[in-house]
């Protein structure tokens, strides 16, 4: 199935923005500025829902005239496009997402056509796969671990490279019992946040040309 | 808007297509799929974690009612989502130098595209399709996929070698551990925040 690799699953959902003259702001425009003081580390709404490795929305105001000799065309709606790779079912991850965070998926899907709101389970898992597209082609670098997995797969190999910088030239029966305690250590410690693996930073950088 | 979220840029691309072209490219993505061998060119740009093709014909925009306005559209659109590491002029030269056989097959059914050779022409074309970000989330902002993918690799060895370690003499466990360092040893680069791009 072409939205599966491995165990991840890819994502792609257009939902129409609800267009009215007398919005002020209009919908899109509310998004963007909501979308905007969202935090992208680990309390942003996706680090609290379970399952995303990674995730953008985007609003697609029209779609892109590329010149003469095409014909020049516009959407009559604006779509809100929410892009995500995550693990498990699709079921599983909606239905979290509902759980976990209704009140920012309603802060945004609000704006669109037909949204019937997170508190509501299935009603929201329905609208979400009724704006769902088939992806065509999708790959994925690792397409065989969890969040959690490669959180705790970082957080050993930071430990790893710690333990063996501190422990050449060690002894053996050293360097067996301090390896069984960094195992059991790495075993119990907690995961790392989900988004939480840099330090905050207050300017973020984007653009085309960077 | 923020395409960039620690290490990784998302790319966001919309062409028009001629509808009857859309079943090539179709044709082409089955046979992408299918074939692993014809994805060794995009496996080996592991600055790439995840990326999707998405291709809508144009009677297929999510259509609700509620007073929305149904499209009518001469065009189907290929819509291309990417996460990659690094910037957007590395990423869009290294598709030109290592994959632009494998471009052109799949955007020479978009209208105008010029080719990914010259590369010049190509980054026009791209800047032209692409559209911004409004949000970007992701669960390990300071790793890159190949970050990601070493340190699978690192603890797949520390969990075998913690399997058999309290089972071993200080002796057998020293011999095992020096093997556990050469496997490990490539795949120990440290994560962190990604250098500013000039």
């Amino acid at each position: 199935m072409p939205n599966k690799n491995g165990s991840v699953y890819g994502l792609t959902i257009l939902s129409p923005i609800i267009d009215d003259d007398k919005a002020s702001p209009s919908h899109d425009l509310q998004i963007r500025d909501y979308l905007a003081h969202l935090s992208t580390r680990e309390d942003s709404p996706f680090a609290q829902a379970p399952g995303t490795h990674l995730a953008r929305l985007v609003v697609m105001d029209d779609v892109i005239y590329v010149g003469a000799p095409s014909c020049e065309e516009h959407l009559k709606s604006k779509y809100l496009i929410f892009e995500s790779n995550c693990d498990g079912d699709l079921d599983t991850y909606l239905s979290g997402l509902a759980s976990a965070i209704p009140d920012h998926l309603d802060a945004v899907w609000k704006h669109c056509v037909g949204y019937p709101g997170a508190a509501n389970d299935q009603a929201f898992i329905d609208y979400m796969k009724a704006c769902q597209l088939e992806t065509t082609f999708y790959f994925a670098a690792v397409n065989d671990k969890t969040v959690s997995e490669t959180l705790r797969a970082l957080q050993t190999q930071a430990a790893v490279a710690d333990f063996i910088a501190t422990h050449q030239c060690v002894d053996a029966s050293t360097l067996q019992r301090e390896f069984i305690e960094l195992v059991a250590s790495l075993q119990a410690k907690p995961l790392p946040l989900p988004g939480s693996m840099g330090p905050q930073r207050d300017i973020k950088t984007g653009g085309r040309n960077e | 808007m923020s395409n960039i979220n620690g290490k990784v840029y998302a790319m966001n691309a919309v062409t028009p297509m001629k509808p009857w072209k859309t079943w090539i490219l179709r044709t082409i993505f089955f046979v992408l799929g299918h074939v692993k061998p014809l994805q060794t060119d995009l496996i080996n740009l592991s600055f790439i974690e995840f990326a999707r093709w998405v291709v809508v014909p144009r009677s297929s925009f999510p259509f609700l009612g509620n007073g929305q306005a149904k499209e009518d559209l001469r065009y189907d659109y290929l819509l291309f989502f990417s996460n990659f590491n690094g910037t957007w002029n590395q990423y869009i030269d290294a598709f030109s130098a290592v994959l632009s056989k494998g471009l052109n097959l799949i955007w020479r059914w978009s209208e105008k595209f010029p080719g990914s050779v010259p590369v010049t022409i190509f980054k026009e074309y791209i800047a032209r399709v692409q559209f911004d970000t409004d949000y970007y989330y992701t669960a390990y902002p300071n790793a890159t996929a190949n970050d990601v993918k070493s340190a699978h690799i690192v603890q797949s060895s520390l969990d075998s070698l913690g399997l058999a370690a309290a089972a071993c003499t200080p002796e057998q466990f020293a011999g095992a551990y020096l093997r556990f360092v050469l496997q490990v040893h490539a795949h120990l680069g440290q994560t962190g925040e990604a250098p500013i791009a000039g």
